[in-house]
């Protein structure tokens, strides 16, 4: 039998679908956009249809994301803090602190020992600083997302963005392109602001790192600049998963293997 | 319009009463005081002082005043689902939306026309300066004069005596504005109606946390913050008693939270005041029931009725909202430790520098004991700032923490 894990998020819907022993058999990642059940079925179907198996096969779905209770015939709705965290440890057993930046929540999460969530911090009153703000700033500097990645090379400076307002730093992009200010220097002041207000949330749920394990999951885990930032700011390493946009899903995925034994 | 809309309520709640008294439950009853107290104020016969949080009600009282702190308009307003324009027209004299909106609320209200006129004005240096401010701001809108009450912090034998001078001063100012000098007979009557409804408060209080907690829902919001305005009257004791009363016979009967109890939680500083389902989705979807609240704790000992100024002047003192963040922080411990809590959600009220300037010290003084802060961004009043989605995601990642997590207290 299989087990389904869907994570509805705000700006892409994933799910990952395991088989009995926990191995990732297929994961599909859709954009959400404005119908997000129907996200959640293509997303669904993909799954279904790369593991070569129909819907009868999937013996539980526990669904996860902003959208956890839209997803009919779930076993369990379980929140995104819970299944990332799970799903990490699947991955890396040794983490100790998950930075998840999605399309519009940042979330830090502490993990104990024994694999438990022990405190939990997220952004709150604003969506600066995660997906969707860099969408956002990828417009303004007329790159496409994926790009921003790595544009921050070479980059010498220490530029800092005044706002992590995302309306207000976008409108602040635009005035450094036409001060001419390089873009790998614009990219790099963009990913520190990112880093820097990641890092209170760090400090938050701990306080000092002391050397354990930090990773870091979401969609905006796979833009490596970002990732360098947190490391700098942080002072350690930040080790990136496969998928990382899955482990949310993958999380719930396990859950719902772990609650049907 | 006030006038009308308190004397509806209170006919009305009177009426369900009269048709079904074995259904008067306690939150009913201190609806319907809550609600004579707001047509006193609006009524014109008597006269009225708009006040801080910790001001002396039952003094204020004993003279003839109807008194009422002016935070209690943000959370009638936001209670109603009114807050929203009132909120708007102080925004537009310059507050900022991010200030406190209790007191954003009342100063809309005062421009409004919504407010009686007072007949004076008791500011409290406690719990905030933005009281302060605020009450100022209401003193010089409807002209009339200001007193304000400086709480010391430290609570030792010079502050009670500053303080209790402070409350004398007190009573010669309301004299010299009703001509009517304190009786202290009838102040001494007052205060032991104070110390009666107090003895019974601390019993109900000590009633819900018992295991299942006969708490339900959201009875015990704003009960002890909002009683403190009945004090020296006998409605406070009817509250009082009702609560203690109906937390015996569910105790008794087994009837509390429907056995349904998982989680005990702690509420810290104040509620949501706008209605949100909150309470009941925590109950209902987790088993977690609210079984303390950090504002309903009687933290003095009981007044002597004869020598009563230094007796107000240790309750202004000691309570919870008022002195450092390590007194406030012993409150929450003793409290979390007397009812067994699991967790205890701190929902740092917008703009308020009182509710979250400790909110680290907070957390870590009750991780100490064992038991997990929520710490929330949520504004109490103004509904127009409140995701629902978004705080119940959080609460829910909470409730899936401490489910996980051995209960500190061995239940």
């Amino acid at each position: 039998m299989y087990y389904l894990g869907l994570d509805l998020g705000s700006l892409s819907c994933d799910a990952v679908l395991i088989d009995e022993q926990g191995d990732i058999v297929a994961a599909a990642v859709v954009p959400t956009g404005a119908r997000n059940l129907e996200a959640i079925e293509r997303a669904k179907a993909e799954v279904l249809s790369a593991a070569g198996i129909g819907a009868d096969a999937v013996r539980a779905t526990v669904s996860t994301g902003y959208g956890r209770d839209r997803v009919a015939d779930r076993l369990a709705a379980v929140t995104e803090i819970t299944c990332h965290a799970r799903g990490i440890l699947a991955l890396r057993a040794d983490t100790r602190v998950l930075i998840d930046i999605g399309g519009q929540d940042s979330k830090v999460i502490r993990i104990d020992s024994q694999g438990r969530v022990e405190d939990f911090a997220m952004n709150d009153k604003c969506a600066a600083g995660t997906g969707r703000f860099l969408e956002a700033m990828a417009r303004a500097l007329q790159v496409d997302i994926e790009q921003l990645s790595d544009l921050d090379h070479g980059a010498m400076q220490n530029i800092t963005l005044s706002s992590m307002c995302t309306v207000f730093a976008e409108s602040e992009v635009v005035s450094l392109i036409a001060d001419g200010t390089a873009v790998n220097e614009i990219v790099k002041g963009l990913n520190r602001s990112i880093a820097s207000r990641t890092a209170s949330l760090v400090k938050r749920v701990c306080p000092d790192l002391n050397g354990y394990p930090v990773a870091m999951s979401g969609g905006v885990a796979h833009n490596n600049g970002v990732v360098r930032a947190l490391g700098e700011v942080l002072q350690c390493e930040v080790t990136v998963p496969d998928r990382p946009d899955a482990i949310g899903a993958l999380g719930a995925a396990l859950i719902a293997r772990d609650k049907s034994r | 319009m006030m006038k009308a809309y308190f004397s509806d309520l209170v006919k009305g709640i009177e009426a369900k009463i009269e048709q079904a008294p074995s259904e008067a439950t306690p939150r009913k009853i201190f609806a319907l005081e809550v609600a004579r107290l707001g047509e006193r104020l609006y009524s014109g016969t008597t006269p009225v002082a708009w006040c801080g949080v910790t001001a002396p009600f039952d003094l204020l009282g004993a003279m003839g005043i109807t008194s009422c702190f002016v935070e209690f308009v943000g959370g009638m307003l936001a209670a109603t689902g009114m807050e929203g324009a009132f909120l708007e027209e102080a925004e537009q004299l310059g507050f900022g939306r991010d200030t406190c909106g209790y007191h954003r609320a009342v100063i809309g209200a005062a421009e409004k026309g919504l407010m009686p006129v007072p007949d004076f004005l008791v500011a409290t240096s406690s719990p905030c300066t933005g009281g302060v401010a605020t009450v100022e701001n209401l003193a010089r809108h409807f002209e009339k004069e200001l007193f304000v009450l400086n709480v010391p912090q430290p609570d030792n034998p010079a502050g009670v005596a500053y303080l209790a001078d402070q409350l004398r001063d007190l009573a010669a100012f309301v004299t010299a504005h009703t001509a009517t000098p304190l009786a202290p007979d009838r102040l001494a009557q007052s205060i032991q109606l104070s110390n009666q409804a107090c003895d019974l408060l601390d019993e109900a209080f000590q009633l819900a946390g018992h295991i299942p907690s006969p708490a339900q829902g959201n009875e015990m919001s704003n009960l002890g913050i909002v009683l403190a305005l009945l004090f020296g009257t006998p409605a406070a004791v009817t509250v009082a008693t009702a609560y203690r009363d109906a937390f015996r016979q569910r105790i008794a009967a087994s009837a509390g939270n429907g056995g349904h109890e998982r989680l005990r939680l702690m509420w810290i500083q104040n509620r949501i005041q706008f209605k949100q389902p909150i309470t009941e989705w925590l109950a209902d979807a987790h088993g977690a029931v609210i079984v303390c609240d950090e504002l309903n704790n009687i933290t003095w000992d009981a007044i002597d009725p004869q020598d009563p100024w230094a007796g107000m002047a240790e309750r202004a003192i000691r309570l919870c909202i008022n002195g450092t963040a390590d007194h406030r922080t012993r409150l929450l411990q003793d409290m979390a430790r007397r009812q067994k809590v699991h967790g205890a959600v701190n929902p740092c009220h917008w703009g308020c520098r009182q509710g979250t300037g400790a909110r680290g010290l907070i957390a870590d003084s009750m991780k100490q004991i064992g038991v997990p802060v929520l710490n929330l961004e949520v504004d109490c009043v103004d509904s127009r700032n409140f995701s629902e989605g978004q705080v119940k995601t959080r609460l829910e990642a909470f409730m899936e923490v401490l489910a996980a997590k051995p209960s500190p207290w061995q239940l």
